[in-house]
Formats: structure tokens, sequence, C-alpha cells
């Protein structure tokens, strides 16, 4: 049975058991390093995001006619004799097929591999009815045998270790096997499971697609039992999700094209079963089969009405969102979703399997990115886990001490900025250099797993007029966006900004009523709040007028652009503003390429040292800037070294590392030790976030790898008009 | 159709899925292919359903020849028995090496998923360039019940035990495609 914990503590203490798991961690790891590049090479060709926003867009189509399309399937169905039912929830689903099972004097039951079936515990719940139920796939057989639930949606036994299955095989069939052969384990499932196939008078599958206009299945399988349990017994089930239907074979090849491909790195599954009506069957008195088609609801009508969530529907259960999650890759599926996995996982749970069972996994996002990266559906999942998050806060009422700080703090920004600066002043005792000393009181030990920064002793905006020189015949006019970090903790990467900027008759302001972006708001699912700072926002900066409105940190610039427009989509006005501010906001690395044309002529010649990059979730996948900042790292003169996921997030995650610390500090080891390993003198990265996160742990570590932003180690190395002239 | 880029295709995407690819002159080359293997394989049978009229009696001689029994009907009793199941695609899609089998009668899909080694035959003048290019014909079928239609690209495979790839966990261990030159013997 499965058992998702409902509380922080709880939950903290299977994480904590997770990551002690050596096979887990190497397993997904090793897992996590092969996929990109498989999945890269299936889409060679391909232009994935026309792909995905194609099938976005046919999905929320079929989504928004799905009664209708039910209505089409089910006559065209009906016509071609098979039988089609309509469940409104898991247990009525349920029933209907233990039903159809007593009608026609089963006993022996086979199912195929189905999502829909472990939404519902339909094997649990035949168990109990007394049938006996063998599942066909060998991932989800194994796990059977095992008593779980899938830890993976398309490999739901990838949890465990070949000596494991071994041991079970061994323990169920009383055969000793060697765990290094696993093509004998397989031999022995093919033996096992042939015999169920030919016994069996039922069969039940799931459904990848329901094509309304021939009310046919489509089956996408590898192994190809999802072909024998159609074939062999007499009657057939299929359990399927509403949202699985579509309205032509067009639509359902277009979600073929990127299912395989996205799940696996294949072009094609080996198997695509594709079925209509009632088929021969011997075993059946009239030679015909009884197939019989149910239609799973459990909320999906509702929620096709959602303007939001949605979009959820659009999910063809491919499972990258996993793959390529940072903390799926830690912790493994288990810890991360209920009965689906991964960060459509956390949001379906909220829906299909409750509140208390979602209430403590949808915390757990790092905003990273990675998942709406390959989602071949388009779907925005982190967006979606926050308002998941939101809902949750919202109707148990009970907002954490950590939210209302937030909301009474960042709504009123004198406020905000009076105890920032009085924190610097507090914190004297207490730092010793660019540190402090001690963790602040809201910190555990467990969150002394890097350093953490004073608080400047003057922020940004307090020495601007002083540092901003004016600049007589600008050729761009630019609001500075400093976000908190910037202005309030590393003030010295906005002068080393201003100096770049002098240097190529660059105006620069500095709104003075701009405030924290409002992201940490978000992230704790306070829209409300986020909503209000960014209205202050844009209220402190115009758009209009301004030629770009850049900032330095990844994060910000990626909430300004995504979320205000989501934020204000309802208010006329502000929506407008949002959208020029979206086209206006730019990064450093981008601004320098793109805007100021800097080339290698702008920097002082000489070898600069071996640098990696570390690129900011919120740049490569939040605004997409990916050759920039290593075109720029080149041009100044670094010579860039390329490491292993240097994309993956460094565990930052804003307020994630307060409630996730060993998350966040598993992730920073495993990035520190690879830039470590790769024998470069200095880190680099465009996001004062991942500055904080980096730099605090190299400095705890020890380690002598400088950390920088990639303004600081520019602006060193840019010449300036006076250095052009005496060199010439 | 059946242009020379396709079939060249073909034959590379299905030989990357482990498919055994062989280009044969016709029908009678083809069956002389599935003896060998039967033989070479120590398999006792040919599961033959589709075959008809003169391609029969043929296959029937070459079979008689060699021992080997022809299995033409009810192969349902026949599970666990059948050594190569002996059938023909109705089309080829080159862009991922996949056979199209309409397999309504339930002997066919035996044939095809329950030997040991299944062969396909398939005309070189059936192999279209991606499933774009049959969208109509598919269609049609699926809309003409009952209909049991089969994509096939390669050999029944797994890799949930540690992810390592293993053939032949509930289908045939092999599959094999003779591309017909012509269609008659
Ligand atoms: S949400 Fe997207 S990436 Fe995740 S399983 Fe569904 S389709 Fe795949
Ligand atoms: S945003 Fe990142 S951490 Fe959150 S679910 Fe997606 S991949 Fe995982």
């Amino acid at each position: 049975m499965i058992k998702t914990p409902h509380n922080l503590k709880e939950y903290k203490k299977d994480l904590k058991r997770a990551l002690g798991n050596s096979f887990l961690s190497a397993t997904l790891d090793s897992f996590a390093s092969a996929y990109p590049a498989s999945r890269a090479n299936a889409f060679a060709g391909i232009d994935f995001d026309a792909l995905a926003s194609e099938i976005a867009r046919a999905k929320d189509e079929s989504i928004s006619k799905i009664e209708e399309l039910l209505e089409e399937f089910t006559a065209r169905a009906q016509e071609a004799g098979a039988v089609v039912h309509l469940a409104r929830t898991a247990f009525e689903a349920n029933s209907i097929i233990a039903a159809i099972a007593e009608e026609n004097g089963v006993k022996r039951i086979v199912k195929g591999k189905s999502m829909t079936a472990e939404e519902t515990f339909l094997n649990d719940f035949l168990e109990r009815a007394g049938y006996e139920v063998t599942e066909t796939d060998l991932g989800e057989w194994i796990i059977q045998l095992r008593g779980e639930g899938p830890s993976h949606m398309v490999m739901p036994a990838i949890h465990l270790s070949r000596r494991e299955v071994a041991e079970l095989f061994n323990k169920v069939t009383g055969e000793s096997l060697d765990p290094d052969d696993i093509t004998g384990m397989v031999k022995l499932a093919r033996r096992e499971l042939r015999r169920k196939f030919v016994e069996a008078d039922m069969g039940i599958s799931g459904a990848n697609f329901a094509i309304a206009e021939s009310g046919t299945i489509g089956l996408v399988t590898n192994e190809g039992n999802g072909r024998l349990v159609t074939t062999l017994p007499r009657v057939h089930v299929a359990l399927v999700g509403v949202d699985k239907l579509v309205p032509d074979l067009k639509s359902a090849l277009r979600i073929l094209t990127a299912l395989p491909r996205n799940a696996t790195g294949q072009l094609i599954s080996t198997y695509v079963t594709w079925i209509t009506g009632p088929t021969e069957c011997k075993s059946s008195p009239d030679s015909r089969k009884r197939m019989h088609i149910v239609f799973l609801d459990n909320g999906r009508l509702a929620l096709a009405k959602d303007p939001v969530l949605s979009s959820a529907l659009r999910c063809i259960r491919c499972g990258a969102c996993a793959n390529v999650c940072p903390i799926y890759k830690l912790v493994g599926g288990h810890n991360y979703g209920h009965v689906y996995i991964g960060a459509i996982g956390l949001i379906l749970t909220y829906f299909y399997h409750g509140r208390r069972n979602a209430r403590t996994i949808v915390k757990n996002c790092l905003n990273c990115q990675a998942c709406k990266s390959v989602c071949p559906a388009a779907i925005d999942l982190p967006h979606l886990i926050k308002e998941v998050h939101r809902t949750v806060l919202k109707v148990e009422g009970k907002r954490p001490p950590k939210n209302v700080l937030l909301k009474n703090v960042l709504q009123n920004r004198r406020l905000f900025h009076f105890l920032l600066r009085r924190a610097s002043f507090a914190q004297k005792p207490f730092s010793e250099g660019e540190y402090l000393r001690h963790l602040p009181f809201l910190f555990s030990e467990e969150h002394n797993f890097r350093r953490l920064p004073a608080i400047a002793r003057v922020p940004l905006r307090d020495m601007w007029e002083r540092i901003n020189p004016r600049v007589k015949n600008p050729r761009f006019r630019v609001a500075f966006f400093g976000g908190c970090l910037v202005d309030f903790v590393y003030p010295e990467q906005g002068r080393a900004l201003l100096k770049i900027c002098a240097d190529h008759d660059v105006q620069v302001d500095y709104p003075m009523d701009q405030t924290c972006c409002g992201l940490p708001a978000q992230m704790t699912g306070e829209k409300e709040t986020a909503r209000d700072i960014a209205v202050q926002n844009i209220t402190a900066m115009d758009p209009a007028e301004y030629d770009y409105i850049l900032t330095m940190c990844a994060s910000c610039g990626s909430h300004l652009k995504e979320n205000y427009v989501k934020l204000l989509s309802a208010e006329p006005a502000l929506a407008v503003k949002a959208s020029q501010l979206k086209d206006k906001v730019i990064d450093f690395s981008s601004f320098m390429i793109k805007v100021l044309k800097i080339s290698p002529g702008d920097f002082f010649a000489g070898a600069g040292c071996k640098a990696a990059y570390h690129s900011p979730c919120h740049l490569c996948r939040g605004q997409r800037v990916t050759k920039e900042p290593r075109e720029l790292l080149s041009a100044a003169g670094l010579e860039y070294v390329a490491t292993k996921d240097e994309d993956v997030c460094c565990g930052f995650g804003g307020s994630f590392s307060i409630d996730f610390p060993e998350i966040s500090a598993e992730l920073l080891k495993r990035k520190l030790d690879r830039v470590e390993a790769a024998g470069v003198e200095m880190l680099v990265t465009d996001c004062p976030g991942c500055v904080l996160q980096l730099r605090g742990g190299m400095e705890k570590r020890g380690g002598r790898i400088k950390v920088k932003h990639i303004a600081e180690i520019v602006a060193e190395r840019m010449r300036n008009d006076d250095d052009k002239k005496n060199q010439g | 159709m059946g242009q020379p880029e396709n079939v060249a295709k073909f034959i590379e995407r299905a030989r990357s899925v482990q498919t055994t690819v062989t280009v044969v002159s016709g029908l009678a080359a083809a069956f002389d292919y599935a003896v060998d293997l039967t033989l070479k394989q120590g398999g006792k049978n040919i599961a033959a359903p589709a075959i008809r009229g003169e391609n029969l009696v043929l296959l029937e001689s070459i079979c008689q020849k060699n021992n080997l029994m022809l299995l033409t009907r009810n192969l349902r009793e026949q599970i666990g028995m059948i050594g190569t199941g002996l059938t023909m695609a109705d089309w080829g899609i080159a862009q991922t090496g996949t056979l199209v089998v309409n397999c309504e009668s339930e002997d066919l899909r035996i044939a095809t998923m329950l030997s040991e080694t299944h062969i396909a035959m398939l005309p070189k003048y059936r192999i279209e360039a991606d499933t774009a290019a049959l969208e109509v014909e598919l269609a049609a079928m699926m809309k003409t019940a009952p209909c049991y239609l089969a994509f096939i690209s390669g050999a029944s495979r797994t890799a949930d035990i540690e992810r390592v790839m293993t053939i032949g966990v509930h289908g045939p261990q092999e599959l094999h495609v003779l591309i017909l030159e012509e269609d008659g013997l």
C-alpha cells in the first residue's frame, strides 16, 4: 500500500532515508545522465518546441470539448460492438470492472500496464473481490509481487537492483537465480507470465489514445504484453482516463511522435496497437471477444473547466518530468509523488488522491524549470505546482509563519528595506568579513552546509547617486532592476555593471521605489502578495520610459518576464504594462553580447584563468539564454571549461533551502564536486542567488575556487577608453 | 511509393532496433528463407495462417520436404510450441522501421506474437516514408470494425531490470523482415 507522508517531519525522515540509499542514488544518476543524450538523438531533425506547442494546442482543444468527444467515441465504439461506460469515480470504475468480471464468469485476470488502474487501485479492489489478478508488464509484475506502487510512470521498478529482483523471483518461484543474469530473470518472467496469459479469462489494459472518430483505442508498449492481454482472454476491458480522448488519428499520431522519443529515447515503441471493436477470439463461445471500455472521470471533467489547471490534462504520461527533475534524481519516485510520479505527480496527487497526500510533497519543488523544458505537452509544471500549493494552503487555512512574515514584510517596501538595514546593523557583532559567523536564529544545524553572506553595510540604492556617473549622450536608457540580493547583499555586482555601462555610454537609472521582485511570495504560494508586488514594481519602473530593463538576477528576470504577465492578466491596463515589461527585460550577458556587442577587443589581452560556468535555471530555461554567457566568458579571455550537468540546479531555489536543506546541500555538493574535478580556478554564474549558494558552499568546504558573478569578471577584465588609448 | 530512399531508410531504421532485414526476389525465396531459418533454430513448425492458394501449396511442399509441420489454423492450441510465424505485412514505415500488420484474425495475431521467431514479408512497393503518408488508409481501416492494427518495430523488449535492455520478454525473440522485390512467386 502506498503511504505518502502528510507532514513535513515524516516526509523529511523518508527523504533522509532515500538520500542514504546509494543504489538508488547511483542508478537514478546514471539514468539522468544518459537520458538527455538519447532524447536529443531521438528528436534529431524534429523541432521539439513546435511539436510541443502543437500538442498543447490540440490537447487544449480536445479538453475543451471532452464531453463531445466522449459522445462521439461512445457512438462509434458501440456501433463497432464494444460496450462503453463512464465512471464518475475511481470506486465506480472498479465496481463496473468487477461487475463485468462477474457477469462473464471470470476467475483469472491479466493486466497490461495502466497508470489509470494504478490511480483507482484496481488490483486491490479486484483481489478483495476474489479474483486472481496478474500484472504482465515486467516492471509492474515485480512491484506487484513486492506490494509496492510504481516509482516511475514508465519504468515502475527503476528503484530496485537486480539483486532485489533475483531474491524476489527466488521467493516467488523457489528457483535460485544469478542476479547478474538479467536475461535469465526475463526468461523466467516470460515463462511464468505466458502461463497466466493462457489461463486468463479477462484482460485489462489501459490506453494511450481513445480516438473519437472511429471509436478506436491505441496502446503503446515495448514488451508486447499489451497485445497478449487484448488477444488471448475472452473478455477485454480497457480502463481509460477521459483525458486520453482525441478527435482523430492525426492527433494520436502527433502524440505518438513525441511519446516514445521523450519517454525512452526510442523513435517508436516496439508495439503500437490500434483496436476498434471486439475482434475474433476463439476462446469465446461465439468466437467474438467481449470488449468493454471504461472511461474514468474521477475529477477530470471538472478539472477540464479550470482555466489554468486544466493544462495538467494535456499530460501524455511520458515520465520525462521525473527524468530531468534534480529532486527526483536524489530521492526517487516513492518520495516524489503518490501514484503519479514526478512534477505532474505533485499536481495530480491533489486532484486524484487528495489534499493530505499532496500537501507535503507539493512543497518539494525548486522551481528549476527542468521539467517544463522537456514536457512534450508544454505544461508549465512548476507554475501548476505552485498553484496547487497555494490552493492547499488556502483550503487548509493554515499559513506557515514563513508565509505570514513574507506577506507582511514584502508588501511594504519601506518596512522591508528598514528591516534589511536594521539587520545589517544588528549582525555586525556576528559577522566575519563578508560572511555571518553564526546562522541566524531561524536556521538549524542542517542549514549549516554553506556559509551565509552578511548583509552589506551600505546597500546599492544608498550609494547609487554617488557611484552612478551622468552619461552625456547616452546610447540607451536603461532601468536597472537590482533585486534584493544585489541591492542588499552584493552591491559590488551592481557597481561592476555601472563601470561597464559608463564606459559604453549607457545611462542607467535605479528606480528607487522598486522592491523585491515577488518571486519568494510566489514560491511560497502567496499569489496575492506576488501580485501586489508586481504592481509596485511596474509602477516604479514604467517600461515605456526605458529602452531596456536590465537585471543581473536570473530569478528576478524570469519572474518579471514570465509571471508578471500571468499575475496581472485579468487587469487590463496593468496587463499591457506587464507585457511591455516582458519585452524589455534583459539579462546581463545578453545585454553585453546582443546590445553592446562586446567583443574580445574590449578586453585586456592575455590569457585569463580556467573557468567553469554554472547555468542558472532561470536564465537557461527561464529565459532561454544559453549561448551569450559562454560567448561573453570567451570574449573576456577566460578559458571556459565545460562541466557535466552545468545546467542542473545548484539547489538554492530561494526559500526552498530553508524547508529542504538536505536536498539543497546534496545538489550543491554534487555541483561543487564536479567543478573541483574540472581543475578550474574560477566558477562563474550570472545570478546572485546562485552566487550565494555556490560561494557559501565553496567557502564552507574550504575550497580554493573563486565564485563570481559574470559581471564582476567582465568588469575586471574590460579595458576602458583610457586603457584603449594607452595601449592602442 | 517504394522509393529507393524509403527502402534504404526502412532497412537502416529496422536494423537499428535489432530487426534482421533481407531483400529477396519474391515469395518462393522468402519461403526458402523461412524454412532454412526454422531448421537452423531447431524449430519444428511454421505457422502461416494468412498464406493462401498456390502460395500455400508451394510452402506446404517445401515444409514437407524438410520435415516441418505447417500450421494454418487454430493456433491457440499450439501456443508455446510455435517455432516460426510467417506473415505478410500490409505496409512498412521507413522513418521508424515499422511494420504495419492488420491482424483482426486471431491466428494471425498469434503467429506474429506467440512464435519464437517472427518472419514478416513486406513487398517493396508497400514501404512508405512515414505514418503521415498512410494516415488516410490507416484511418479508413480503423473505421472498418472490427479492426486490430499493429505497428511492430523490432522484437519484444524490456529494460525493467536496472534499465538493461533485454530482448524477447513476451513476444518473439527475433524479428526478421524479408523485403520482396516482387510480391508474386
Ligand atoms: S507532464 Fe509532461 S513531461 Fe510529465 S509525464 Fe506528462 S507529458 Fe510527460
Ligand atoms: S521545477 Fe525543478 S524541482 Fe520542481 S518539479 Fe520541476 S524539475 Fe523538479
